[in-house]
């Protein structure tokens, strides 16, 4: 899995969040801090959220959904470039 | 060290209402400062990849948000354009009764008439037009099918885009830069014609003495401090951190409405499984509406993204949440905003605003109501399955404030104009009450939710408010791209 964008989303939070995330991702990604946080749902779908946040960020697996973020920047760039817009 | 400039005029921010200012008062023959505290983002650099854009064009990556019940996600834009640089490019002049509820309740003398050649200067300048159902591509014709199945009022959305090709991403940043955003359209307008644009700036404090504004304070992000002398300043921070400005640089505020009054337009937005391939992506992701309920303070509207988006935004965990993954290319989504009466308040703690914000019964009914009607919509529209932002076994009628996943989009109010002193932050020429020279310009002076989004409303004011200042009357604007007349939202 590709964190690089996850890890600066999280560091972009204002900090409690940032520490709140953080400490829902850690408890997700071990099985009996995922048996606790399926006991508060709220939780458990925050964590879920951001998880999925970042493993369908992956570019194999966004790919195999039918999205490819390259050939859309390359796209974008291609058009800019022919058409001299910003 | 320091450094000083001298202008006219000094306009801090440069989203939807400072760089509108900025670039009207630089053509007009004013000397312009515009102090920005984001940076100046290079269309080179969007990935199109949802975590890192949110770090990187968003204030607090996006997760900027309300203390109450329910918490409110509150995405800000950062950077030369503001949020304009990050939203859907939705454009919806004035409702016509919101003006008229403008001037009974807070005396503000705009309507129609007064506002039109400042709409038609705003579109002409933004390209909007209608997005063609071709460009909006099978998320909305899925929202469309619902619509004329239940017969239910509809339309594509009038948008600022020139020559966009539905990449899908614009809340991700544009990568063709066919969002017509303040950044690309009005801040090289006003650069071209002499403005000096700052970004990095963090503005300190407003200068005031003897009841007239002198110029603001501010730091640079190197370290140095910034000192500009204007005998004009307008504040367009935004909705948030303009009142926080205000506070900070002791502004009398005689009406104790500083930091209140804050509407929102909370909104959410359900996912629903169709038979065939919508990849919801393709295409522009807010390009329909369906303003059947707009009279109840309903309003939906399109939303879409990329998988990492949708994973994000999917109200399901665990195996659910993988399976609905699993069929993404087959997922619909589409968006319900509340045109709120709720109203909350910003103060700032340790130099952060902190947003309270509480959901009230009225606000409510109308996400109750809206969530039983948009998984009307889907199924209409032939959903297999409909995915409700509500916790498992919750049904709309009995969803508490509590139970419901809210973002909102639409900050109005808090230096919220009214022409009396008494009932207002700042006055009918958006100026503040009691200090010469010192106006807001941005969504802080609309005094209530409008029920549409608000960007072409603070740009119009915003372009009323340069022509003012500069003495002179606002030009016709030459015909728009697009002649169809704007939708009646009722």
């Amino acid at each position: 899995m590709n964190g690089g964008g996850l890890e600066r989303f999280l560091d972009a939070a204002p900090w409690p969040q940032r520490a709140a995330l953080r400490l829902l991702l850690a408890l997700a990604r071990r099985p009996r801090g995922a048996a606790l946080l399926a006991r508060v749902p709220l939780a458990e779908r925050a964590a879920c959220s951001t998880l999925g946040l970042g493993r369908y960020d992956d570019p194999a697996v966004a790919r195999a959904l039918g999205w490819d973020a390259a050939a859309v920047v390359a796209r974008g760039r291609a058009l800019r470039r022919a058409e001299g817009r910003p | 060290m320091s450094e000083r400039l001298e202008a006219d005029v000094c306009v801090v921010g440069a989203g939807a209402g400072g760089a509108v200012v900025a670039a009207e008062l630089a053509e007009g023959g004013a000397r312009v400062v515009v102090l920005d505290q984001g940076p100046r983002h290079d269309p080179d650099d969007f990935s199109a990849r949802p975590p890192e854009m949110l770090a990187r064009l968003y204030r607090d990556g996006g997760q900027t948000a309300t203390l109450g019940t329910p918490p409110i996600v509150l995405p800000l834009g950062s950077g030369l354009g503001g949020t304009t640089l990050v939203n859907s490019g939705t454009c919806f002049r004035t409702p016509p009764h919101v003006l008229e509820r403008w001037a009974g309740e807070y005396g503000l003398e705009l309507d129609e008439q007064t506002l039109r050649p400042c709409f038609e200067r705003v579109e002409s300048a933004l390209s909007v037009a209608e997005v063609s159902p071709e460009l909006a591509g099978a998320n909305a014709a899925v929202a469309r099918r619902g619509a004329e199945q239940l017969g239910w009022s509809h339309g594509y959305l009038r948008r600022n885009a020139r020559g966009c090709v539905g990449s899908g991403v614009c809340v991700f940043g544009c990568p063709t830069s066919a969002k017509q955003h303040t950044g690309i359209t009005y801040v090289p307008r006003a650069e071209a014609a002499g403005a000096r644009i700052v970004t990095g700036a963090e503005v300190r404090e407003l200068r005031v003495e003897a009841g007239r504004a002198r110029g603001v304070g501010a730091r640079l992000s190197d370290g140095r401090r910034l000192e500009v002398s204007a005998p004009s300043v307008v504040v367009a921070c935004g909705t948030i951190h303009t009142p926080l400005l205000l506070e900070r640089s002791a502004i009398d505020d005689r009406s104790g409405q500083r930091g209140r009054n804050l509407a929102l337009h909370p909104a959410t937005a359900a996912f629903a499984l169709m038979d065939d391939v919508v990849d919801m992506a393709r295409g522009v992701p807010q390009s329909f509406y369906v303003d059947e309920f707009a009279a109840d303070g309903i309003m939906f509207e399109g939303v879409a993204g990329p998988p990492a988006y949708a994973a994000m935004s999917l109200p399901l965990t665990g195996d659910a949440h993988a399976r609905a993954m699993a069929g993404y290319r087959r997922l619909a989504q589409f968006g319900l905003m509340v045109s709120d009466s709720s109203r909350g308040r910003v103060h700032a703690v340790a130099g952060r605003p902190v947003i309270r914000y509480d959901l009230c019964a009225d606000d409510l009914a109308k996400f109750r109501a809206g969530l039983a009607r948009l998984r009307e919509l889907f199924l209409a529209a032939g959903a297999r399955e409909v995915y409700l932002p509500l916790p498992a076994g919750v049904s709309p009628a009995r969803a508490r404030a509590r139970d419901l996943t809210l973002m909102a989009f639409h900050p109005l109010g808090t230096a919220r104009a009214d022409a009396r002193s008494s009932h207002g932050v700042t006055d009918g020429e958006l100026g503040v009450h009691g200090v010469a020279g010192l106006h807001v310009a941005d969504g802080s002076v609309v005094p209530g939710a409008l029920g549409v989004n608000p960007q072409l409303t603070i740009m119009a004011l915003a372009t009323r408010l340069a022509f003012r200042l500069l003495g002179a009357p606002v030009p016709r604007a030459a015909a728009s791209s697009d002649s169809k007349p704007e939708p009646a939202i009722h």
